[in-house]
């Protein structure tokens, strides 16, 4: 009687674990080949956020206390430093708004369309631990406050990565160190250029695509290129820190320290760009003559509404 | 251990809960790599303890939960949690479940195909970590798990040998 039962039970399982893994391998397949299953995966992540945030809780009130309890001396030479540097950007600053000034009536002279301001939000990156070899984190700002995928993101003035996917409230961050991760980046030095691959390790970039003639250093910093139109040009990505010849290759196998500190940031910032290249593409190739035309159209398109009315 | 039973309705799923808790606790990257299969851990508990009670969906979900906290493919670690969980029922019959020794020969087969066949599912999908510290959780898996019984022991209460009377 016992063994039917025990048969019974054992089949039953079966059943369902059969069932299990055909809907997994479903779901599997579906996921790698398109992006249908994107709303499951935001509403699970809407459902598991909390449970983030609540275990990173403890430790963002224990950096809260440690930051409330911290030495008096040690806090005002750290006051003293920031008003420092609070002094020496705001100079920086005074210089920008005259460039910008300039620049803006430069642009007004050539008639060109002017260059719209990036702006900025602070996000912070829960320090909850995922994927031990992927190098994603989550964030604390979501499609709420208009995240959108492959959003860029930095950290102080370097680069910090992009946003690979978003729920309303949190979004996750791909570290420009993750494995699936390129950035072209040029040579400060040298204007010569490369492709910074993440390496899944912390803080270390492998630059790839560079020959084995081209002048390199330790200690060359690499700039975002700006091609590809992602990252914006000229923000530090890296610094060489090792360099290797193979007499075999004819590339030099090149491993750069990113500038971010990837184990201690907390606080990232989310860039918003103006699509400018879309904007001066239909502009740009323009002759005066074509642009005079235009203008013309134009202010006969702004009369014509005007008499209608 | 048949004269086990849940401490209260739901301790299993409070568990699983703790088991997550201690899945995302931030750890330095060194440390990282030596992270216990909490969840997986756990779900071999309850197979050794109240194999009844254990529930493939609950393992099923479990894992889909893991998915999308680790970013990967979704239904990945859904997957090989069922066959953890199936494994576990299966071989149970075979060994004497109080018997450390033997649970640590039935934990080393079940994490180390669920570490398998989530290599093979990476690797197919382009994620290959491609270095031999991805079998550390195993080793690490085995040295908690004494002190993670105890823990988890907290979530069933024995019978007494009394109440029968």
């Amino acid at each position: 009687m016992n063994d039917i039962i025990d048969n019974n039970s054992q089949s039953s399982l079966l059943i369902k674990f059969m069932l299990l893994v055909a809907i997994s391998a479903v779901v599997m397949a579906v996921d790698y080949r398109g992006t249908a299953l994107q709303p499951v995966r935001t509403a699970l992540t809407m459902l598991v956020y909390p449970f983030q945030y609540a275990v990173d809780a403890p430790f963002r009130v224990s950096n809260y206390l440690s930051d409330y309890f911290s030495d008096h001396k040690k806090m005002a030479a750290e006051n003293r430093q920031l008003r420092t540097t609070l002094d020496i950007y705001a100079a920086r600053n005074q210089k920008y708004h005259s460039i910008a000034s300039e620049n803006r009536r430069l642009r007004e002279q050539l008639n060109a369309v002017s260059a719209v301001k990036e702006h900025f939000l602070l996000a912070e990156v829960l320090s909850v631990s995922g994927n031990t070899f992927r190098r994603k984190v989550t964030i604390n700002r979501g499609a709420n406050e208009d995240i959108y995928t492959g959003q860029v993101v930095i950290a102080g003035k370097n680069i910090y990565g992009q946003i690979d996917s978003i729920a309303p409230n949190s979004a996750e961050i791909m570290q420009i160190i993750d494995t699936d991760h390129a950035i072209h980046v040029r040579n400060q030095r040298t204007d010569s250029s490369a492709l910074a691959v993440g390496t899944g390790k912390t803080n270390l970039l492998e630059l790839k695509n560079i020959e084995a003639n081209v002048d390199i250093k330790e200690g060359d910093i690499y700039v975002s290129s700006g091609l590809g139109q992602l990252y914006p040009a000229d923000y530090p990505v890296a610094v060489v820190s090792s360099i290797a010849y193979n007499s075999r290759d004819s590339f030099m196998k090149v491993m750069a320290r990113t500038l971010t500190d990837f184990t201690t940031t907390r606080e990232v910032l989310a860039i918003w760009q103006a699509k400018k290249a879309a904007i001066t593409k239909d502009i740009e190739p323009q002759s005066q003559l074509k642009k005079n035309k235009q203008k013309e159209k134009q202010k006969n398109k702004q009369i014509t509404p005007r008499k209608k009315n | 251990m048949n004269s086990a039973s849940l401490r209260f309705p739901g301790a299993m799923i409070a568990s699983i809960a703790l088991a997550f808790v201690l899945l995302l606790m931030p750890l330095s990257d060194s440390l990282l790599l030596w992270r216990p299969e909490w969840v997986a851990l756990a779900f071999i508990y309850w197979c050794l303890t109240l194999p009844d009670k254990v529930s493939l969906f609950l393992a099923w979900f479990a894992g889909l939960f893991i998915d999308i906290l680790f970013g990967s493919i979704l239904g990945q670690h859904a997957f090989t949690m069922i066959i953890v969980v199936y494994m576990s029922l299966r071989l149970l019959p075979r060994i004497s479940a109080n018997t450390l020794w033997h649970q640590y020969a039935l934990i080393s087969l079940v994490l180390g195909t669920y570490l398998l066949i989530n290599l093979w599912i990476m690797a197919a999908t382009g994620n290959n970590p491609a270095t031999w510290r991805y079998w550390l959780p195993l080793l690490s898996s085995l040295i908690i798990w004494p002190i993670y019984t105890w823990v988890l022991s907290w979530f069933r209460v024995e019978r007494g040998r009394f109440d029968e009377f």
